[in-house]
């Protein structure tokens, strides 16, 4: 924390001395004889630590563990020997959610139907036909690791390499580290659809101990988009304007008494405010976009909220230089309720999502924005090979073995990485622990995941935290 | 000779003179610290080469014949040799390491401490705090220590702020609201007969203020990390504001600081604790609680634990306690084994709820009455058990018209009834007519129901049979290695419990033993850094060897020892603080400063600082007119843009107070920490979801939103524009920023209308910033 202060002062008098861009409007120069025409803008563009193969992510973030096995794992045996208890070896000492109720040891197999596909010879469910369809475009990871097996910790882990509160995520840490190219909109967004929010809530886009500067901002699909975006009742623009004017000619003056830069950073803030209040209704209607474009994503009403309404944002955001577009689909626990099993539940959740994602990856390699951009899919965890009997049947929380893809930003196409054994539980060969993920995203944005500190408590705090973690070459170009 | 010359060389170079001997701690632990301790420090799971150097007995231990250190002869020292190594195999700290090269700087002492002896020194924050002897006392002292190292610099302090600004600062540090007009134009009028006296009046009335206790409630509060939820998934509220109010009271009495957190951390052990004793041991109940489905309990209630050690540790001792959770810490000598025993202190507790009686209330008298009244209404019931039976066994208890509790009553056998319910039966049946019987009856009720009542606030509770402690294998409680006993870190002050119980109240006692070298410093650098910005030790948190040392040791000590002087009263530190001259100058940058202190670290001039969260709501209220000055009791719903709360998994109401309930302070602003109030958390107020010891100050565009268009914000600008009708623009402008606009101001608002100017008062920098 304590480096961060100095290093935003710093920065600003960096700007102030050294920088003769910003705002024309102050034509004075202050007590001590400068002239303010400063930037001071903790979110300007920085350089990478080394030249950066993409410049913005998009995460998909399935919220709740989609099951690997319905969709990607084509595991035979699984379906062979359900109903049969997973042999001992493989679960012995091991812990999982809903030890003392609806856990349960007997394998479970399914009837989804699997098929290889596309050059790449990926396999894919037949749950997710749009999904299939991109299969060139993917890089599957079958072996993702996490630590954590309850869902508020494992999304914190998963976002910030932490299970505890307070740490910067993923979104956060890059913002702080490359800046935002975005002059208008902020640098980490996030968006959401689904019943409900995502467990863990605004922790999962917090800044931790970076300051609030970082935080990713929701945008609202319903109402205004950012919270106090809007003008008061009664306010016409011409008036805010007035105000906004007022407002930075007094803190000019105050500027030029004082000489305390934080007025100028301010007076930057207000501007940008500004901006917002035009930039952000304007990317937020989708109108303007044309019939294929919506029909592509399956967009049926523009001012609907939904998934897909979301992905056509996060293209328009990338589109504008924001950072990182984090999007929560919620609703994807599968225990085997009434409301979320394998039956009914899943296909509908896969139907709601697939055709989005695959229009998203199309839409933007279309747009020759795919090479610049990392989209990821998956959630905080996978599900259990074991299954779960409760009204219906469903899989059980798992950490051991799951799969993410990732797609663009020099992300390898086509491949899949990784291999797990005959049921799903655990890899066989090449295991990718969350960490290895974030070391592998932050190289891809030109950042080294051990030199992407911030002091803490005598610490350099990373995301990668403490133990080992490596960027996965073999996944990489 | 030849070395000699290099040596001068290298220390000219540093612009140090080898005469002058190394300050160990100052100088060379931080370098040593930073570059080293990680690979060859205190940990001996991780330590290479079995080598370390936080101890002068390990660098100077033979490794096959060479040494790391040979006092005197930085060319015989293997360390020496490895840091000018350039060979990427051999030089020192290794390139994997990614540590910043040392500066020639650095070199140059290192080099100059290794001929002076390579002596080492215990770590400063492990020395007792020395009281310098100074000619003044009290605020001069203050004053002197820092104009020492300004004269030293070659920099004068910055003249006195202007009475206005001074009066603004002083209330908004002291109670956290802006001087009302009155209350500036009491101040000025004063000031004419005399402005020491002036100064010294208004100290002590906003000293006595009720305000004081909210304004630095709060900042405790950040300490405690409080919320009024749960936190994790479901993130259901809690009732736990009795705690908030404690902590308000306990401040506003000036309950010594010793007293006030022994009471918090174990006043539920203190002999007779009192009710209030109780309440005050909320603070290590301000832990998350996860109720998500399928978890294992255990496994959390081990996470609050470990939240407990961590924070005790961070909070009194300024120490990273938390780091030792998975292995010995890495710069302090702190073992694993240490944050185990600490550890242990936290395992025995359950975790109850207590129910408040409401103000007035005597609960001890009310059990007492109710234990009576339970008496007579048994010996009653015993003298006309024969009524019972017949008006049961006659054919009006089969009648349809009895409750529906009754009849279930009915139905249990004889044996299985409780007092209670036999109690309810005989009111239905043929007590129904007894007068006597009725004035028991209706008395044991209400009795009961007053018991039952109040308001419910967690607490804390010593367990009957102790839970044994392990130490956890890497952190992972699953994993149990030795059992260990409550105990304190080795390294720190003994721990003599005496008796045969250690417990909390063992554990808070030794935090203020007279031998306790930190928890002074660590509590006075943090009252300071609230004044200042920054702390005399900036890392504020951390007084272990990775910390930064501090920027006037001397000063620090003073201020420890005049703590512990004053009885540990923190109204007296305030007191002394806020009367310095240092604290009264003015906050404007000088270009002599710019180049010789960018950083202020000197203080030769106050420092802006943007409002806490909870104070640009209060400021703002207060200008406006619209601020209810009630103060505690339940957390407050105040106007919050539509749609926050569906940011968690479940969608919590948020029903808007009505009346002055809807102009309270920020402070008492119900805070859900998984979807907390927009406008305090875009100012940085923490979520309470980890200790904070400092916040930050960020500047962002979605405080400017906050300010122009959040619901509430503008609620206080039409209050204002109402003010400005009434009273006029510069009355208003005062009302903001304590000062009268200039003329060139007063032209800028004076086009706009009263609702728009009230916009642009509430939104100027300076009415958000103490100057």
């Amino acid at each position: 924390m304590t480096d961060l202060h100095h290093l935003s002062q710093r920065t600003r008098r960096h700007f102030l001395r050294d920088c003769g861009v910003g705002l024309g409007a102050l034509a004075f120069t202050d007590l001590l004889g400068r002239d303010p025409t400063a930037t001071p803008d903790p979110l300007a563009p920085k350089p990478p630590h080394f030249p950066a193969k993409a410049k913005n992510v998009i995460y998909l973030f399935m919220a709740g563990g989609p099951s690997q096995l319905e969709f990607f794992e084509h595991k035979p045996k699984l379906t062979e020997l359900n109903g049969q208890p997973i042999p001992a070896s493989f679960i012995e000492g091991k812990r999982f959610a809903f030890m003392g109720s609806s856990h349960r040891v007997n394998l479970l197999g399914h009837d989804k139907k699997y098929q290889q596909h596309g050059a790449s010879g990926a396999w894919v469910s037949d749950m997710l036909p749009y999904t299939a369809g991109i299969a060139d475009e993917l890089c599957f990871i079958k072996t993702c690791q996490a630590d954590l097996f309850n869902h508020a910790p494992a999304k914190l882990f998963m976002n910030t390499g932490s299970g505890l509160f307070g740490r910067p995520s993923l979104g956060s840490w890059l913002t702080y580290g490359l800046g935002s190219e975005s002059s208008n909109l902020p640098g980490f967004v996030v968006l959401q659809s689904g019943p409900r929010g995502p467990r863990g809530g605004a922790s999962l886009w917090s800044s931790g101990m970076l300051p609030s500067t970082y935080q990713g901002v929701p945008l609202r699909s319903k109402g205004e988009p950012i919270l106090n975006l809007t003008n008061p009742t009664g306010i016409a623009a011409a008036e805010q304007r007035k105000v906004i004017d007022a407002v930075r000619q007094l803190n000019s003056q105050r500027l030029a008494v004082t000489g305390d830069d934080e007025i100028s950073a301010r007076i930057n803030a207000y501007e940008m405010a500004y901006r917002m209040q035009t930039s952000a209704p304007e990317l937020m209607d989708i109108r303007g976009e044309s019939k294929a474009t919506l029909d592509l994503y399956g967009i049926k009403d523009a001012g609907e909220a939904s998934f897909a309404r979301n992905c056509l944002l996060a293209r328009r955001l990338v589109e504008r230089g924001v950072r990182f577009v984090q999007l929560y689909d919620t609703n994807w626990d599968h225990h085997g309720g009434v409301t979320e099993n394998l039956q009914k539940h899943l296909p509908a959740k896969a139907k709601d999502i697939d055709q989005a994602c695959a229009a998203l990856v199309r839409d933007l390699k279309a747009r020759g924005l795919l090479k610049d951009t990392i989209v990821i899919w998956g959630g905080e965890f996978g599900r259990t090979p074991m299954g779960e009997v409760r009204e219906f049947t469903g899989r059980n929380h798992h950490i051991d073995a799951f799969t993410m893809w990732f797609a663009g930003g020099g992300f390898k196409p086509g491949l899949t990485y990784g291999e797990t054994d005959e049921f799903g539980f655990g890899p066989v060969k090449d295991a990718v622990h969350v960490r290895d993920i974030h070391a592998t995203l932050l190289h891809q944005m030109g950042l080294n995941h051990e030199r992407l500190t911030v002091k803490s408590q005598g610490l350099d705090l990373k995301l990668t935290g403490v133990m080992p973690a490596k960027v996965v070459k073999a996944l990489i170009s | 000779m030849r070395l000699t010359l290099l040596t001068l060389f290298l220390t000219t170079l540093a612009g140090l003179s080898a005469a002058d001997p190394v300050n160990f701690n100052w100088e060379i632990r931080p370098i040593l610290s930073e570059q080293c301790f990680s690979c060859h420090g205190f940990d001996v799971k991780h330590r290479k080469a079995k080598l370390r150097l936080d101890t002068r007995e390990g660098a100077l231990a033979d490794h096959d014949g060479t040494k790391a250190i040979v006092p005197g002869s930085p060319e015989k020292s293997e360390l020496w040799k490895r840091l000018l190594n350039k060979d990427p195999d051999e030089i020192m700290p290794p390139p994997e390491a990614h540590k910043p090269s040392l500066t020639a700087a650095q070199l140059a002492k290192i080099k100059l401490w290794i001929e002076q002896g390579a002596v080492y020194e215990p770590h400063w924050a492990f020395r007792a705090p020395v009281k310098p002897s100074l000619p003044s006392t009290g605020p001069e002292a203050i004053d002197t220590l820092i104009g020492r190292t300004l004269a030293k610099a070659g920099l004068k302090p910055s003249a006195e702020a202007s009475p206005e600004k001074l009066l603004r600062r002083l209330s908004l540090d002291l109670t956290g609201l802006p001087p009302t007009t009155a209350a500036l134009d009491t101040f000025l009028a004063a000031r004419k007969q005399n402005p020491e006296t002036a100064y010294q009046a208004a100290v002590d009335k906003l000293l006595a203020s009720p305000a004081y206790g909210e304004r630095w409630g709060r900042w405790w509060l950040d300490q405690a990390r409080y919320g009024d939820s749960n936190g994790y998934s479901v993130d259901a509220p809690r009732s736990i504001w009795k705690y908030r109010d404690w902590v308000v009271t306990a401040l506003n009495a000036d309950l010594p600081f010793d007293r006030f957190s022994i009471e918090q951390l174990a006043g539920d052990l203190l002999p007779h604790a009192t009710e209030a004793q109780h309440v005050a041991t909320g603070f290590h109940r301000n832990t998350l609680l996860n109720q998500e489905g399928g978890i294992d309990v255990e496994q959390f209630r081990i996470d609050s634990v470990y939240d407990r050690v961590g924070t005790t540790g961070t909070v009194w001792l300024g120490l990273t306690i938390g780091c030792a959770q998975c292995h010995d810490h890495k710069f302090d000598p702190i073992l694993q084994k240490d944050f185990y025993r600490f550890f242990a202190f936290f395992n025995n507790q359950d975790e109850p709820t207590l129910k408040v009686k409401d103000s007035g209330q005597d609960a001890a008298s009310l059990t007492k009455q109710a234990l009576g009244t339970e008496k007579e209404l048994a010996t009653y019931l015993a003298n006309h058990a024969t009524a019972l039976r017949q008006w049961e066994e006659g054919p009006a208890a089969s009648a349809k018209k009895l409750s529906k509790e009754i009849r279930a009553i009915l139905a249990k056998p004889l044996a299985r009834r409780t007092p209670t319910e036999n109690a309810a039966l005989y009111a239905a049946g043929p007590g129904n007519n007894e007068e006597a019987f009725k004035e028991i009856y209706d008395r044991q009720r209400e009795l009961q129901a007053s018991l039952n009542g109040g308001t419910p606030t967690l607490v804390m509770k010593e367990r009957a049979t102790p839970r044994k402690s392990f130490l956890h294998i890497a952190g992972d409680f699953t994993r149990h290695g030795e059992e260990v006993t409550p105990g304190t870190p080795q390294t720190l002050h003994p721990f003599k419990p005496g008796g045969a119980a250690t417990d909390r109240l063992t554990l808070a006692r030794w935090i203020f033993a007279e031998e306790n070298t930190l928890t002074a410093r660590v509590i006075a650098n943090r009252v300071w850094q609230a004044y200042f910005g920054r702390g005399l030790v900036e890392t504020e948190n951390d007084f272990g060897s990775q910390g930064s040392p501090p920027s006037h040791p001397e000063l620090l000590d003073w201020l420890a020892s005049d703590l512990k002087a004053n009885r540990w009263s923190l109204k007296a530190l305030h007191r002394t603080i806020v009367l310095t001259r240092t604290y009264r100058q003015d906050s404007a940058h000088r270009p002599d400063l710019t180049e010789k202190d960018p950083d202020n670290r000197l203080l030769a001039r106050q420092t802006r600082l943007r409002l806490d969260a909870e104070l640009v709501r209060d400021s703002a209220l207060t200008a406006s007119g619209l601020l209810s000055h009630k103060i505690g009791g339940a957390p407050v719903f105040p106007p919050i843009p539509d749609g926050v709360m569906s940011v968690g998994q479940v969608k919590r109401e948020w029903k808007t107070s009505q009346g002055e309930d809807r102009y309270r302070r920020g402070l008492y602003t119900f805070t859900y920490r998984v979807s907390p109030p927009p406008a305090l958390s875009v100012f940085d107020a923490p979520d309470g979801l980890a200790t904070c010891t400092r916040r930050n100050r960020s500047n962002t565009p979605l405080q400017a939103l906050t300010l122009l268009n959040d619901p509430a914000f503008v609620e206080c600008a039409d209050a204002l524009a109402l003010l400005i009708q009434r009273d006029g623009l510069a009355s208003a402008f005062r009302r903001c920023t304590a000062r009268v606009p200039t003329a060139v101001e007063l032209a800028t608002l004076s086009p706009l209308s009263a609702r728009s100017a009230a916009r642009v008062l509430l939104n100027l920098d300076e009415t958000i910033t103490r100057d």
